[in-house]
């Protein structure tokens, strides 16, 4: 990779160098060409060698982007690269070859003179180029994803070394670089193998160090994960031993690696296809961009906005009538503005106030109609407001209520997705930018234009060299505002940030208060705002500086125009070739005309930004849930409550299993005690049960019948869940405790309280059952707040039920009163209860014990008592624990 | 968000871990924390390029370490914990180990926090709100793309700053007034 690099160290000015030659070429062709000389000796080799550059050029780009590909030095931008690359090298050498061509042909046909015109209009050309640019794209798309492969092309210089070591290239069933070495440096690493053993291969000053281990020597593979970086462990009794260590951008190609490897050691038959998942595609197959983001497949580049502009436009026949009449009030208000300068300048001063005018010393009349144009203008604006006002809040509530509404339906993985997370909470912004898009952007888009074009109309139309003149300062004025207000831009949102920053503080240790005048920690708190102030100063400062510089120098190069104009045209009027009122005119069109060409800067990234957000909009109202509804689900209205998990494996991410081959059958109205350290998966196997996901491989079953096959509804109906946090919903506590069943009587109401030994301390409180929650501070504590979630749960009245961690976090009389009502409310139930403190559990008719997503121990408390095993070992514990406090457990 | 506080808060912190030391004292008898002290540990590299630890007359054949203050105390504090991941005990600081262990643990630390100093950036290119850098870091010539822009320059204090690639993959600022001209103002393009 180095020695292309050494040779190409810039392609692109390589391909700078060649223009020169292509230019040389290219004149040469047009002088021979009109003159009628047919190809001499020396432009046929300049032109081949030209072409021979091109053609070298594109294998050299390819070689180094297959080179940095294979060490995975940043594959993304690999990609990105060698398709344009490829892209250019191919249109460069097509353009000379085609151009070639054509030559040849037309001195052929003895025509003369057409050359150059035809070249460039010639439609078959320029598809023939196009083809080939995208043959070129296509290319490095399959040569992209042909480095996820299990057998990487091995570099010359290492087939050789092999071939010293007397090790034939073809029994090598796997091989692949990695782009670290053992030492933990950036460089090449290559992990081969063979049926029977594996090859560690590195460069140690220009010879290749070749390493064998045999299969039969090792018990285990497995990748470790460090931070930064992962390596290959694999071990033999108490030895392990690291065979490759590479970055983390590898680490979805080394966990393939690990599988293969397993494969080749147990001798099994490796099959490539099974290995090399889906979710391994990191380039859009398209454009062979790399996802920026691998969970949501999206290519920015690929983006077809024209079609989520046309979606987005799909929402406009409902507000058509109000976008034509807002659309129609701009143009007439920005008829009313170009009219303006025309009026109080031309006409004004050349006809009113000019001896011979047509209109001489109608001044009344004249004053007359500019305040009736501005009257109508004000008119219109007024009209503007309202109809903008109403269309933005019917766009903002059809928006959000739909986006919500698909919210609601997707399944938890999409929220517990740290990526899809990060999309709903941009949810609001996007909706708000979407409008803001229906509202100004779209109309303020067509009426600029139709400004811009107005405005250069009359100009040019009065007096076209000055015109040109005034346009001088534009191309700066519009660098200016590319480039130097993005600065500016990044300026600004980061004192946002800032001044977000210092305000989270702020909020932060007012709801901290408590803690930190318990700990007399004000003055910490007093230090660390200061300092996040002083930030904030110091960019406040930065800002204030730069757009009190910037801004006075845009207007001030704006205002050079209006220079040029009164000193030309002032000369002209002294020179009587102009007229006074076509100057006041020009005048006054000079004030409008630069508004426009500063939108028209922005239009790009408004565009792409706005077409963003509805992309990220429509995916939430697209995503389909992960945990759908069967469309052959059976309707099961009334359960038994018998469930079987049948080798039941599931993992959160595929690659991660968290609960391992899982067995149970647990009969109607049973109660399961689920048992094990935190982090094993209880709580995992119960969002399995009740549906939340959707196990890998193996069935979890309800009176026989998979839970993928019965009704969603019926399904949820059948199943409460009681979690150590309650979430309550801002609303009554009678609205919370009858939350699945709205409709009920008050007196199942107040019956669920008492038997969830709710109903004495809710009839303490002022408001009783009609106390709401989270108002005037009005908030519960957690024994208060699980003994409503029980009520809530008694009058869902499900079949089967599930405990998680219940009663984690209450006191012993709370707990007391919170198990009663739970005994309670387990009667007649299959129940799953986890519990913190295992003598919560003595309820239970039999325990299953977890230890790292398997299952090691089922049985009744006496049983695994006397099974003296994990369960034996974590009561011992907790009894220890109780006795340090002087507790007996 | 952001990992570190001020400096001056920092050293607030330190002084009270130095107090709360002598006032948790009294809870020895409970819990006890194992420190590993130079004289009767000895740590070596196998052969097989794993770190293996003899503690008086016990040998753990695979220990890992990790470092409890990352930020901070880079090389004070630093768990030794079996292959299992159960905890060995705790090394106080690096240099109170002779100059052989202590090459062998920050050769283990570095390999297992793989922190490639950047010292020079050569370019960053937003697009689409994804950037692409290129650097020279003192591990060699990288490139990486970096997703959105303030979230993944994380700061640690006023100067050092730790960056965060899409792939997991981290890179540091030890001190950013020693860039040059050029890295500074790519880096303040995207904080
Ligand atoms: N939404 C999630 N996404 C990814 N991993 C998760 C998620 N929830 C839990 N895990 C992981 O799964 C494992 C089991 O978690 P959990 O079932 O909550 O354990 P328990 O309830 O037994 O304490 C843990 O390692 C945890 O980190
Ligand atoms: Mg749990």
């Amino acid at each position: 990779m180095s020695r292309v690099k050494e040779v190409f160290p810039y392609p692109f000015l390589g391909l700078l160098a060649m223009l020169p030659l292509f230019f040389i070429v290219v004149i040469k062709f047009g002088i021979m060409g009109y003159a009628g000389i047919p190809l001499d000796a020396g432009t046929i080799l300049i032109a081949s060698i030209l072409i021979g550059v091109g053609v070298d050029y594109s294998i050299h780009f390819l070689g180094r982007v297959i080179s940095e590909m294979k060490t995975g030095c940043n594959i993304h931008e690999a990609s990105l690269i060698a398709t344009r690359a490829a892209g250019y090298a191919i249109i460069i050498n097509a353009v000379t070859l085609i151009f070639l061509n054509n030559y040849s042909r037309y001195t052929r046909m003895g025509e003369k003179k057409k050359i150059n015109k035809d070249f460039c209009a010639d439609d078959e050309t320029f598809s023939l180029c196009v083809l080939l640019f995208k043959v070129g794209k296509k290319a490095m798309v399959i040569l992209g994803g042909s480095t996820l492969s299990i057998k990487e092309d091995l570099p010359k210089q290492i087939i050789e070394a092999l071939g010293d070591k007397g090790i034939d290239p073809q029994v090598i069933e796997f091989s692949m670089a990695s782009d670290l070495t053992l030492n933990g440096e950036f460089g090449e690493t290559w992990l081969l193998a063979t049926k029977e053993k594996i090859y560690i291969v590195r460069e140690e000053s220009d010879n290749f160090v070749i390493e064998e281990v045999l299969f039969t020597d090792i018990e285990r593979i497995r990748p470790e994960n460090m931070i930064g970086s992962a390596m290959i462990v694999i071990g033999k009794g108490e030895d392990d031993r690291i065979l490759v260590c590479y970055t983390s951008a590898l680490a979805r190609k080394f966990s393939i690696a690990v599988k293969v490897l397993e494969k080749l050691r147990k001798g099994e038959e490796v099959n490539e296809e099974d290995l090399l998942d889906k979710d391994f595609e990191r380039n859009c197959p398209k454009c062979g961009t790399l996802y920026p983001n691998l969970n949501r497949k999206v290519c920015p580049k690929c983006l077809d906005r024209r079609s989520i502009f046309r979606r987005v436009l799909s929402f406009v026949p409902r507000y058509r009538s109000q976008i034509i009449l807002i659309l129609l009030c701009m143009l007439a208000s920005s008829a009313m503005k170009l009219l303006g300068p025309f009026l109080s300048g031309r006409i004004l001063f050349d006809e009113v106030l000019t001896e011979g005018g047509k209109y001489e010393g109608q001044v009344g009349k004249i004053v007359l109609i500019i305040f009736g144009s501005q009257l109508l203008s004000l008119l219109i604006s007024i009209a503007y407001g309202r109809i903008n006002a109403v269309m933005t809040a019917h766009v903002i509530f059809d928006l959000k209520s739909q986006v919500f509404g698909a919210m609601q339906r997707l399944s938890l993985s999409f929220f517990t997705n740290k990526e899809t997370g990060w999309m709903m909470t941009r949810v609001n912004s996007d909706s708000n930018q979407l409008q803001r898009f229906f509202n100004n952007g779209f109309p303020y888009f067509i009426v600029n234009i139709v400004n811009l074009i107005g405005i250069a109309f009359i100009l040019f139309s009065m007096d076209w060299f000055l015109t040109l003149l005034i346009l001088l300062p534009a191309p700066l004025v519009i660098y200016i505002v590319r480039k130097i207000y993005p600065r500016l831009w990044s300026i600004f949102s980061r004192q946002f940030r800032r001044n977000s920053a210092l305000n989270s503080l702020i909020n932060d240790s007012l709801a901290g208060v408590r803690v930190v005048k318990a700990f007399g920690k004000e003055d910490i708190e007093v230090a660390r705002f200061e300092k996040r102030n002083d930030d904030l100063f110091d960019i406040s400062m930065e800002a204030g500086h730069m757009s009190s510089t910037i801004f006075p120098l845009v207007s001030f190069l704006m205002g050079l125009g209006a220079l040029i104009i009164w000193a030309v045209g002032g000369w002209q009027v002294i020179n009587e070739t102009m007229t006074f009122g076509t100057l006041i005119t020009f005048v006054g069109y000079m004030g409008l005309f630069y508004g426009p060409i500063e939108f028209m800067t922005h239009i790009v990234d408004w565009w792409s930004s706005c077409m963003n957000a509805a992309q990220r909009i429509f995916e939430i109202l697209d995503s389909e849930p992960d945990v759908i509804e069967a469309p052959d689900a059976v309707s099961m209205s009334s359960l038994n409550g018998e469930v079987e998990i049948k080798d039941m494996t599931f993992g959160y991410e595929k690659t991660k299993p968290v609960l391992y081959d899982i067995n149970l059958h647990v009969k109607p109205g049973e109660m399961i005690g689920l048992v094990g350290h935190s982090g094993a998966g209880k709580s995992t196997m119960i969002n399995l049960i009740a549906r939340l996901y959707d196990v890998d491989s193996g069935s979890i079953s309800i009176d026989g019948v998979d839970v993928r096959k019965i009704s969603m509804k019926d399904l949820r109906s059948q199943i409460g869940i009681v979690l150590q946090e309650t979430y309550l919903f801002n609303g009554s506590i009678a609205e919370n405790i009858a939350y699945a069943r709205p409709d009920c009587k008050r007196d199942d109401i107040i019956r669920a309280a008492k038997v969830a030994n709710a109903h004495d301390f809710i009839m303490k409180l002022p408001d009783g059952y009609d106390t709401v929650i989270g108002r005037r501070g009005m908030n519960l504590s957690g024994g208060e707040r699980q003994r409503l979630a029980i009520a809530r749960a008694i009058l869902h009245d499900p079949k089967i039920l599930i405990l998680d961690e219940a009663t984690a976090s209450v006191d012993t009389e709370t707990e007391r009163q919170i198990q009663e009502a739970l005994e309670r409310l387990v009667k007649g139930r299959t129940t799953f209860a986890i519990a913190h403190r295992l003598s919560t559990l003595r309820n239970a008719d039999r325990l299953f014990v977890l230890e790292k997503g398997k299952n090691v121990e089922l049985g009744t408390h006496e049983e695994l008592l006397k099974a003296k095993g994990t369960y034996f070992n974590l009561i011992k514990i907790q009894r220890e624990g109780m006795k340090i406090k002087g507790i007996e457990g | 968000m952001e990992i570190g506080e001020d400096k001056k808060t920092q050293i607030d912190i330190d002084e009270q871990g130095e107090l709360e030391e002598a006032v948790t004292e009294g809870l020895a008898e409970y819990v006890d924390v194992v420190y590993l002290e130079p004289a009767k540990t000895s740590f070596y590299r196998t052969p097989g390029g794993v770190i293996a630890l003899k503690l008086e007359d016990k040998t753990y054949p695979r220990v890992n370490l990790h470092r409890a203050f990352p930020f901070s105390l880079g090389d004070k504090y630093i768990s030794v914990r079996e292959g299992s991941g159960q905890e060995i005990g705790i090394i106080t600081d690096l240099d109170d180990f002779d100059e052989k262990a202590r090459g062998i643990l920050k050769e283990e630390l570095e390999r297992r926090y793989f922190t490639p100093e950047i010292l020079c950036i050569n370019s960053v290119k937003s697009e689409f709100g994804y950037s692409y850098w290129e650097v020279e870091t003192d591990r060699g010539h990288r490139r990486f793309t970096v997703k959105g822009r303030g979230d993944s320059v994380i700061p640690i204090d006023e100067v050092r700053y730790l960056i965060m690639d899409m792939d997991g993959n981290r890179f540091e600022i030890s001190d950013i007034r020693k860039l040059d001209r050029k890295s500074k103002k790519y880096l303040e393009g995207m904080i």
